[in-house]
Formats: C-alpha cells, structure tokens, sequence
C-alpha cells in the first residue's frame, strides 16, 4: 500500500518534470541572427523582408554596421554606398543618393531613398565629365544658390568614383 | 555642424532632388534613359484673381525662382 502511494506521487511528479525543459529558451532561438531589410525606392522595392546577415551604411554621422538586435535609431543617409551582406555570405553593393534608415527594436531594418542602383550600373565617364562640369561652375562666379548646388553635385560625383572603377 | 546646401538656403527636398539628379545622370546608357523621366516635373499653376485666371506659369521654374530669391537673403 505505501509503495503504491508513493508510485503515484512518482507519477504525478513526472510531467512537470518534463514540461520544464520546453519552457526554458535557449540561445539560438531567443537571439535571431538576422535583420530583416527593406530598401525600398519611390519606384522599386529591392529588398522586401529578406533575411540578411549585416548591413552597412554611409550615415550623415558617420559609415556604420547594423547587426542584428541593433539600437533601435534614425539615421540621415548622405549619398554612398550601401554594403549588404546576405546570408549566404554574398555581398551586395548599391550606390543610394540619400535618404533615410530605420533600425526597428524588432531587428527590423528599412531603408529608404530617392535612387539607388548597383555599382556595375553607373558609367566612369559620365561621372568624370559631370564633375569637369560642377568644378567649373562651384569656381565660377555664379549665384550662391547655383554654386551650392554644383557642391551638392560633386560631393556625390566624388563618392561615385571612389567606388566606381 | 550645418551642411553646406543648408547653409546656402536650399531645402533638404532640394538637396535630395539634386543628389538624386546627379546618380541618374551618372548611369550607364540604357539605365540612364529609364531614369533620366523620372526627373521630369511638368505641374503648372496659375493664381486666380476675382474670377480671373493669371498667367499660367511652370511649376519648377517658380520653385526655382523662389529658392534663388530665398539664397540670396
């Protein structure tokens, strides 16, 4: 009778034993290695929701690498490039003209700007004939408005073909 | 510390807009005239007055009027 009892005790014991292992969360699951990344443009969606390792950008205070469980923040993008380092290991370069990304708490990343295409897009020698161009006019003896304009122009033009080959 | 553009009265629109401008121009051949029509704005306006129509002028052009008169200050 009393080992009985005491079998029954075992028994009841048991599930909650078992049950204590499911609740616990493990590493790999609590900490997902990826950021979800959307780069997005007025005309194109290039990235919706995908999976990437790590992502880096040309922000107004300064380059920066977003991980995954990044501070949630707002950064103003100047023109550059932006490096995405797929899952796979793969890397993906687009050339943006600004704009702005946004880290969400939820390893959520979107980035948004005006145009942006892959480097083997863009052609040496338009760049190289704009900035003739711009120095001309930022030298020039032109409105004010003008010559911030062709700054503007060759700040970008600048970041092209120090990427551009 | 102020960027340049702003301290020479132009917009952040504006700055985006140029610096927009400047990458589709940099683009090889067949891109490049894909994009180059996105640049295009073609609104006009005209301002009525007691029931009479002004003179119907472009839009970018008044924008740009505006803003070299706003550098100038």
């Amino acid at each position: 009778m009393n080992s009985f009892r005491f079998a029954r005790s075992a028994l009841r014991a048991r599930p909650s034993m078992f049950s204590a292992p499911i609740q616990r969360r493990g590493y790999a699951e609590a900490v997902a290695d990826k950021i979800k990344l959307s780069l997005t443009l007025p005309h194109q969606t290039i990235y919706r929701s995908t999976g990437v390792t790590q992502v880096n950008l040309p922000a107004a205070s300064g380059e920066m690498g977003v991980l995954a469980n990044h501070v949630p923040s707002i950064e103003q993008l100047k023109p550059g490039l932006v490096e995405i380092i797929e899952e796979g290991g793969a890397t993906k370069q687009y050339f943006l003209s600004g704009g702005f990304a946004v880290v969400q708490p939820d390893s959520q990343l979107s980035i948004n700007a005006v145009e942006g295409y892959p480097l083997e897009d863009f052609s040496a020698d338009a760049i190289r004939s704009q900035i003739a161009e711009a120095q001309k006019i930022a030298n020039g003896s032109g409105s004010e408005q003008d010559i911030a304009e062709a700054k503007i122009e060759l700040d970008v033009l600048e970041t092209l073909q120090a990427h551009v080959k | 510390m102020t960027a340049a553009w702003k301290a020479a009265g132009l917009t952040y629109n504006r700055y985006l807009a140029i610096a927009a401008r400047t990458v589709r121009r940099s683009l090889k051949e067949t891109p490049r005239l894909n994009a180059e029509r996105r640049g295009l704005m073609d609104l006009r306006f005209a301002k009525w007055e007691s029931g009479k129509q002004g003179t119907v002028r472009s839009l970018a052009q008044a924008n740009n009027e505006a803003a070299a008169k706003a550098a100038e200050k």
